[in-house]
Formats: C-alpha cells, structure tokens, sequence
C-alpha cells in the first residue's frame, strides 16, 4: 500500500474487509483489493509562507462530517490577524468609513508583518527551528524554509505520522518562539496593545475623528473587542492555556501607555509622512475644542478665543499635527493637546485662582439685565452636579464589569479541574443573586454617543444649555479690540523635568494650586478618561510654547516674569530634552 | 499581557506601567497608622479586573451599611467573578468574603427564599476545605432557625469532628424537648410518642458521653444532658457527669462547672456542707461571682467557729470589685457579718486582719464624698448602711463619706 500518500489511513474496506488503499488521481481513496472508493480524500497543509504570495495555502481535510474538536495549525500572528479584522469591524459598525479598513489598516499590517519578519520576506523571523507540536513530544519536527520550495511529498509524509493525532492538536503553532525572551526584547512581536495602537495609527492616518480617547471609551464599554477578543476566533483555532498568555488581558491599557505603545510602533513601522491634518479635519484643535466646549457646556462664544490662544502657541499649524519623518516624528495626543488649550483660555478668560472668576460672575451677576450673559458661577454648579452623578455612574459601571470569558483557557490540565470549579462556583453564586434582583450582571449599554453629557431641556438631559451665553460680562473693548477684562494669568514653574527622572509633580503642587482650577483638571480628565496629573503635564507643555514663543500678539496677554520666557527659549536653543510637541520656529 | 508578565517576568526596559501618581514622589512618607481595609486599598500595579471588583467590593460595603438590600444583591451578582481570580494567595479570603457578605444579604433581603441560602451554602461548602465545617454548622443553625430540623440534622450527619457531634446531639436534645412538651400536653400518653422520645434521648447520650470525654467547654451541652439525665431520674449518672466536668483536671478550669454542680446538688437537697464545699471552689476561681451571697449566707448561718471569718473575708472580697459597690444586699450582708461578728471578743482584730491589705485603697473605692453625694441622691438605704460601717472598718482613717449636703454645687 502506497503509505506514503494513504497517510496511514487502516480502516478496513466495507466491501471486502481488506486494508490495502491507494489514493487515486483525483486524490480520492480506494481500496485496491475490490476498487471501492470512498469519500476519504488526500489531505495536503502547505504551511509555507512563499516568498513573493501573501496567501496561506491550506486544502481542507475533506471529510463531510466535520468533527468539531479537528483543530487546524495556525500562528499567532493569524489570530492576532482576526482580532485585528473583528475590530475593525466593529468600527465600520460604529460608523467609520470603510477606507480605514481596506486602504489603511491592512497594508498597515502587512507592513507590520514584513516589518517584524514573520511575513512577507525571505527570512522569516522562526526560519532556524520551526517546530510542530504534537501531542507527544517525540513528534517534533524541524523544517527549514530558506527556500520556499519544500518537497511536498516529504511535508505529507511527515505530517502522516500525526495526522491522526491533528484532532487532539490545541494551540497555535509558533507560541513558544513568541514567548521567548529574545524575541519578546526584540519587541517585534504582537500583543494585544500593540493592536490597538495600530488600529489608533490607522485611524490617524485615515483622519478619521476618533482621538485616543474616544478609542479607549470604545473598548472600555465594550464596543470593540479586547478583553476576551479571542473567544470570537474561529473555532478551528484552538487556543491553550500558553496562547492564554499572549491573548488574555485583563486590563485596558491607560492613555499614556496607549500613546506610548502607538508611538514605538511608528518608529517600528518606519513610516512616511501621514496625510495631513488640516483645520477642517475633526482631529486639528480648531474643531476639537468645539466638541470640547459644547460636552463642557461652555458657551460657544468662547471658540474664537480658543483658537486665538492655539495661534499663540504656534498650534495651529497643520504641520504640528501631521507625522512626518522629518518635521514631526512624535505621535500628537489630539484629545489631550486641546483640553490643555481649553483650559489655558479658561484661565486666561477668568483667571482661576479662587478670586477672579468669583468677582467676574458677581459682576456679569449684577449687570445681566436680559439673563443672557454666561455666569461662571451659575455653570460651575451645574457642571459640578453633573459631574458627581456622572463619575458615580462610571464608578458604578467600572464595579459591574465582567471580565472573565465564557470559555477561559486552562494553562495546564491540573489547573484545568480547579479553574472549571471556580467558575463553576462563581456562575452559581452570580444566578442566585441575578434571580434575587431581578438584574442581570455586567453592564447595561444604551446608546453610543460621542459626548459625555447632554445639555438641554429633554427629558434625561444632564442641565440646560449654556451655549448660547455671552461672554459680555468677561470682555471689554480696549481700544477697539475685544480683550478679557481679566489682565492676570499665573502659571506654575514651567521648567521641564527630566522625563526620567519624575513624571510629574502634580501630587505635590495640588494642594496649594487654586481649587477652581484643579477643578477644571478634573472636568476635563473625566471627559477623556485620564489622570488630572497627565493633563495637568500637558496643560504646563502648552503653556511653555505660549509663553516661550515670540512677543504676544495683540497685548492682551501680560506675562507674569520674563525671566520664564528667557528660561524656556534657553532650553530650545540648547535643543536638550524630550518634547512632545516638538520645537517648529514660530509662525509669522 | 499582565499575566505574561507575571508568567516570565517583566522586561527590563519596560518603563513604569501606568501607576497611580503617589508612586511619582519618591521618598513619600509611609502612614503609621494601621490599615482598616487592606482589600479595599489600591495597589501600584492592579489591573482592570481587580480595579473592578474591588470598587464593586467597596459599592458592596456602602450598600450594605446603608440597608440598601437590593443595591447590595445587584452588585454581588457582579463580585461573583472575583472568585475566578487566578491570582495565587487571595482565594480563601474572597472565599469567606463572599460566603459572609451572600449569607448577610439573604438575610436582609425582602425576596431571599430557603433554596437561596441552600445554593449559597452547599456551593461555598465545597469550595474549599478551610471552611466546610462552619459553613456546614452554620448552614444547619440556619435550617434549624426554619424549623427544619431534620434537614439540619443530614448537614451535620456525616462529621466526624467533635463539635458537629456536639451539635448533632443538641439537635437530638431539641427533638426530644419538643416531644417532652407535647408528650407532657396531652391527656393520653402515647407509648409510641415515648419510645421515640427515648430513642432521641440514647443517641443523644451515646454522642454526649463520648463528647464529654475531651477536655473542652461544653457547657450548653452539659446543661442538656443533665436535663435528660434529671428527668430519667438518673441522679447517678448525673452528678458524676457534673463532678466530672468540674473537677477533672485535664479539663480547663471552669467556673460554669462548679455552677451548674452547685445548682444541681442545691435542686437536690444536698447537704449544707456539701453546698459550701463547692462554693468554696467556686471561690477560688471566681470571687466576685454572684453566688458568693449564697456562700456568705451559708456561712453566716453555720455554726462552725472559722466560718464567720471566712464570711467576713468572702463579702469583701464581693466588695473588691467595682460592680457590687452599691449593691445593697452585699452591703447588707456585710453589716449581718460584723453584727455577728460582734459576739465574739476578738471582733476587732479580725476586721483588722481582713481589712489590713485593703486600707489604703478602699477608702478611695467606696467612701469618697463624690460617693456621698452619689449615694444620698441615689440610694439613701445604702448610703446608710455604708456610712454605719465606716468607724468599724477604717477606725483610724478621717473619712469624707458624711450626709451632708455639698453647697454651691463644689466638690470638695
């Protein structure tokens, strides 16, 4: 019998009870001794990467029952492949244009594959030893691919010997090269993280309005797959408990550690320039700060002023937010950059320091015949009672969310029985009390929206509207030119640290910082789910370009010292430390 | 990705995970004080799962403080994944957590039927093996709370452990005492009825007998079995169990023993003799004891030339310890004492020996001026018994217990 291409198949004939098959030209077996064929068809599983085609070539196994525990080779670059694939469509659902999917973020990640060595290149990165796992450990099996041409009698034939064992085969292919230390150092390779920082990079690069922080939000309720995103492959990739270890999280990555991912993956990627981002893009300040505002209920009226400030601080340049290899190599927090120029205004506008702001509502207050005027007072209530009910909500959901899997995977088998008690116990323990009240666990979601708050007068909405005020009662005309009545702006000491050396010295300097102002930090940190020392830091950056570029337009802001500004621009010239927004000669 | 961290360890070069900011200042002063909640707090490194359950832990505690049953039940159903938690050295704390936290909301909770609290506690009983036996007891205290006896009685059945035996044998005494009291209700007693009642009576006793072979404290189980044993007529049988309890070195000193011995022989009409032997050693153990009145009397009553001494020496011992400072009946039996004491001739010497330790500190314990005014006002009766026995116990000391009345509201 022709083993070599019957693959140790021993049934014995139904006909004539011989086992003497041969595999006819079709592929289909037959039985030498009484020629009856059957269904059983040669299976081939070309694993090889061609040099050259980007497609796997697989020819199924042929059988017309499947039976469903047949697990299929797979690697973990092609699970990542369907992760990747089930969030971006998660995203089209959501209403990204399709252009992100097709165009951007799979090129993207054939990019990353040629990039990492795994793809797409004559050596791939697990070229020296490729082993295949079997059930036993004598199974191993070492194939070289320097060439892309392997005999495929000779893969059949090694296959044979597991072929019947494929059914008990779990797990992908390559994870133990994936969790050694050398390759991990090497940090080519996927994680869950570095997922998500190239679909944020698409999104970028696709201009499309969504920030990081909104990208974060999606996963965080659970719109786009993370956590758990494995349970949505597709059943013939089995995973185990050592996949478990590249796929399972149980975390949601913060933002500064989302930006810091995203911006090693650029430089990883080598990429060129990205379209650019202009003023009418959604991502440039100009329009950002506008849905800022109106989440804030801040009157609309303050808009210009926002943009004014962005000019100042030499911000509104189109340039400053395009990644470019050669004018801006670091990766723009849009999200965060805007709130930080928000903020500024604010403080510009009212002052801030526990004083200003009070006066300046008494006044508008006492003058605010027609009830148009925005009294800073009247929205730092209604802010503040929004607020408080909106981080209890988050609080709340951040208790109810439920993190482990329908199906977890085990490590090992021992640990297996002990975990499947467990859950056991714990699903028990969760029926009891949903059926005692009467609620389901997890989190209910009800619509989408880009904002946080909704300010209006229907039914459910978190307070009037603001937006419509005027800003009369902060600005006088001076000389035919409409300035902030307030003339005093503080600012802490703008030194940088180095970024080694501490992150940010928020904590310290809180306690003597005016409370209106830490106040707004926070407001703002809810809207994008950050830590008021992150933006605090950005708020300080900001203020460094503001008061470190050239002469102030227009007079109407007074710098506190100079010696601030000889500081910052000493610094420059010297060209030392990290900066995220990097140093662009001042705009004319 | 935690858990590859976890599993081979970080990365050199991985700089500072997202931290909370109190980790940017070095050299931060840590808190002396001690921590109330050591699972509510936030650790530097905690990843989402665990950032949830404890936020939902503490959501639990405010709930639960406030009465809000049902906000409680809504977030426990949520807590329960905690108990999936792979991390290694928590798990039997979350396990008793959630077993307490479950049972006291079910407790309070308007809707929380029996097969609830069944599910709870068969569940957490076999979770673990730290607990299966309180969680056991106390699942079958609960059953028996609902009156289902016999049920408690199957929780318990195959323990091996003295304790469950112990109980299981309550729960026998319990049967029994229910079928005494029907039994002794009606008209025509059922032989029937009876021969259960012994039955419950025998398995009760074997368990009992073994269980009070082990030094211990077994006191509400003595009380049964003394009980059943007493309505045997089993007097034997009874006072060498109670001897037994109290006097057997190996168990651990107990004045309850000596207590219940007492109240059994006095049930019994024991003789006067016998009765002050055991008050005697209940004495020792426990002078400020209440039935050191019944000593008192009995020694005052006795006719033995030692024991009025010895009687003098029990009430102030009484009289040591603040809580019979005014109780009228030991000042009473006090004043009885010296009356007595009066007959013989060497009266004052005895005081002076009894008292002899205690002069430079009762004064200040019974006969300042703020217990004056304290006693006038509240208690004159005392107040006059007290202040007659001033002369003759401290003869030499210029006391300020008098009646009179402070004026301008000033101590003096």
């Amino acid at each position: 019998m022709d083993d070599e291409h019957t693959a140790g198949y021993r049934e014995p004939c139904t006909q004539c009870a011989a086992v003497d098959w041969g595999v006819s030209d079709e592929g289909r077996f037959y039985c030498r001794s009484c020629h009856n064929v059957i269904e059983r068809t040669r299976e081939v599983v070309d694993l090889t990467f061609t040099p050259g085609s980007s497609r796997i070539t697989t020819i199924s196994r042929g059988r017309r029952t499947k039976r469903p525990e047949q697990g299929r080779l797979w690697m973990i670059c092609e699970g990542f492949q369907f992760i990747l694939r089930n969030q971006a469509n998660a995203l089209l659902k959501l209403g990204v244009r399709p252009h992100f999917k097709d165009e951007v973020l799979w090129p993207l990640w054939r990019l990353y594959l040629q990039r990492s060595g795994q793809a797409y290149t004559n050596n791939p990165v697990r070229s020296c030893v490729f082993k295949m796992r079997g059930p036993d450990s004598d199974s191993v099996m070492s194939a070289s691919e320097t060439d892309g041409e392997t005999n495929p009698s000779s893969t059949v034939g090694s296959n044979a010997e597991s072929s019947s064992d494929w059914s008990l085969r779990s797990g992908s292919v390559d994870v133990t090269t994936y969790l050694t230390a050398r390759l991990r150092r090497g940090r080519g390779l996927m994680n869950m993280k570095k997922c998500l920082a190239l679909i944020h990079l698409a999104l970028i690069w696709s201009c499309e309005p969504l920030t990081l922080s909104d990208l974060l939000r999606l996963v965080n309720e659970g719109h786009i797959p993370y956590v758990n995103a494995y349970e949505e492959l597709p059943d013939e990739m089995k995973l185990d408990g050592r996949d478990g270890l590249i796929f399972r999280v149980e975390s949601i990555p913060s933002h500064r550690v989302m930006h810091r991912e995203a911006q090693t993956l650029l430089l990883f990627l080598q990429l060129p320039a990205f379209p650019p981002i202009s003023r009418q893009s959604l991502l440039h300040p100009a329009l950002l700060s506008l849905r800022y505002l109106t989440d804030a209920n801040l009157p609309d009226e303050l808009h210009p002023w926002v943009c004014q400030l962005m000019e100042l601080a030499g911000m509104a340049d189109e340039t400053l937010h395009t990644l470019d290899a050669a004018s801006c190599r670091v990766l723009p927090r849009y999200d965060v950059q805007t709130a930080a120029i928000i903020v500024i205004t604010m403080k510009l506008m009212f002052g801030l320091d526990d004083h200003t702001e009070w006066d300046l509502s008494n006044e508008a207050g006492d003058h605010d015949d027609s009830g148009n005027m925005f009294n800073l007072r009247r929205w730092y209530r209604l802010t503040q009672a929004a607020l408080t009910r909106a981080q209890q909500r988050r609080a709340r959901d951040i208790a109810r969310k439920q993190w482990k899997a329908k199906k977890p995977l085990y490590p090992s088998r021992l640990e297996k029985a002990v975990m499947m008690k467990k859950k056991r116990t714990a699903e028990l323990v969760q029926a009891c009390f949903e059926k005692l009240s009467s609620c389901p666990a997890g989190v209910q979601r009800s619509n989408m929206s880009s904002f946080r708050f909704c300010w209006g007068d229907e039914d459910g909405a978190d307070g009037p509207s603001l937006h419509h005020k005027k800003l009369d009662g902060v600005v006088t005309l001076k000389k035919k030119v409409l300035s902030p009545s307030n003339s005093m702006y503080w600012h802490p000491a703008l030194t940088r640290c180095h970024p080694r050396v501490c992150r940010s010295h928020y904590s310290e300097v809180e306690a003597i910082l005016p409370r209106s102002f830490v106040w707004l930090l926070e407001l703002f940190s809810f809207l994008l789910d950050v830590k008021p020392a992150y933006l605090y830091e950005e708020v300080l950056r900001v203020e460094r370009r503001v008061f470190g570029s050239k002469a102030p337009r227009d007079g109407h802001t007074r710098r506190p010292e100079t010696r601030t500004k000889t500081s910052t621009s000493a610094r420059r010239r010297t060209g030392n430390g990290r900066n995220d927004v990097k140093n662009l000669p001042p705009k004319s | 990705m935690d858990e590859l961290e976890r599993e081979l360890g970080p990365l050199e070069d991985v700089e500072d995970d997202d931290s909370s900011d109190n980790n940017s200042t070095k050299g931060r002063k840590k808190s002396n004080l001690p921590l109330v909640n050591p699972l509510c707090v936030e650790t530097p490194k905690e990843t989402g799962f665990h950032q949830s359950t404890r936020i939902c832990l503490e959501q639990i505690r405010e709930a639960m403080l406030h009465h809000r049953w049902q906000e409680a039940a809504e977030y426990m159903a949520c807590y329960s994944q905690i108990l999936e938690d792979s991390s290694r050295n928590t798990e039997q704390q979350y396990k008793e957590l959630i077993w307490r936290i479950s049972t006291e909301i079910l407790h309070n909770h308007p809707n929380s039927k029996l097969e609830d609290y069944n599910i709870i506690y068969e569940r957490m009983k076999h979770s673990g093996f730290r607990h299966y036996l309180m969680i056991s007891l106390e699942h079958a205290f609960h059953l028996l709370l609902h009156g289902h006896i016999e049920d408690a009685k199957r929780q318990l059945s195959n323990q091996k452990t003295k304790l469950i035996q112990a109980y299981r044998s309550l729960l026998d005494y319990i049967i029994w005492c229910d079928k005494k009291f029907t039994h002794s209700n009606t008209d025509y007693p059922d032989s029937g009825d009876n021969q259960e009642m012994h039955n419950y009576f025998r398995q009760a006793s074997v368990n009992l007998k073994e269980i009070l072979k082990n030094p211990g404290v077994w006191d509400p189980f003595i009380l049964c079995y003394v009980e059943m044993l007493e309505f045997y007529e089993d007097h034997e049988v009874a006072l060498k169990v109670l001897n037994d309890y109290a006097y057997d070195d190996s168990f651990p000193p107990n004045p309850n023993a000596h207590v219940y011995l007492y109240q059994y022989l006095k049930r019994h009409d024991a003789s006067e003799r016998k009765l002050m032997q055991e008050l005697k050693n209940l004495h020792v153990l426990v002078p400020s004891h209440e039935l050191m009145l019944e000593y008192s009397s009995l020694l005052l009553q006795s006719d033995k030339k030692g024991d009025i001494q010895k009687a003098l020496g029990v009430v102030l011992e009484m009289l040591d310890f603040a809580c019979w400072r005014i109780n009228l009946d030991v000042w009473k039996r006090l004043k009885a004492i010296i009356q007595k004491l009066h007959l013989q001739e060497d009266w004052k010497d005895v005081v002076s020996g009894e008292m002899a330790g205690r002069k430079d500190w009762w004064p200040a314990l019974h006969f300042t001026s703020f217990h004056a005014c304290k006693d006038s006002e509240e208690n004159p009766e005392l107040m006059e018994v007290k202040a007659s026995l001033t002369k003759i116990l401290c003869p030499d000391l210029m006391l300020k217990y008098t009646a009179e009345r402070v004026t301008s509201g000033t101590w003096t």
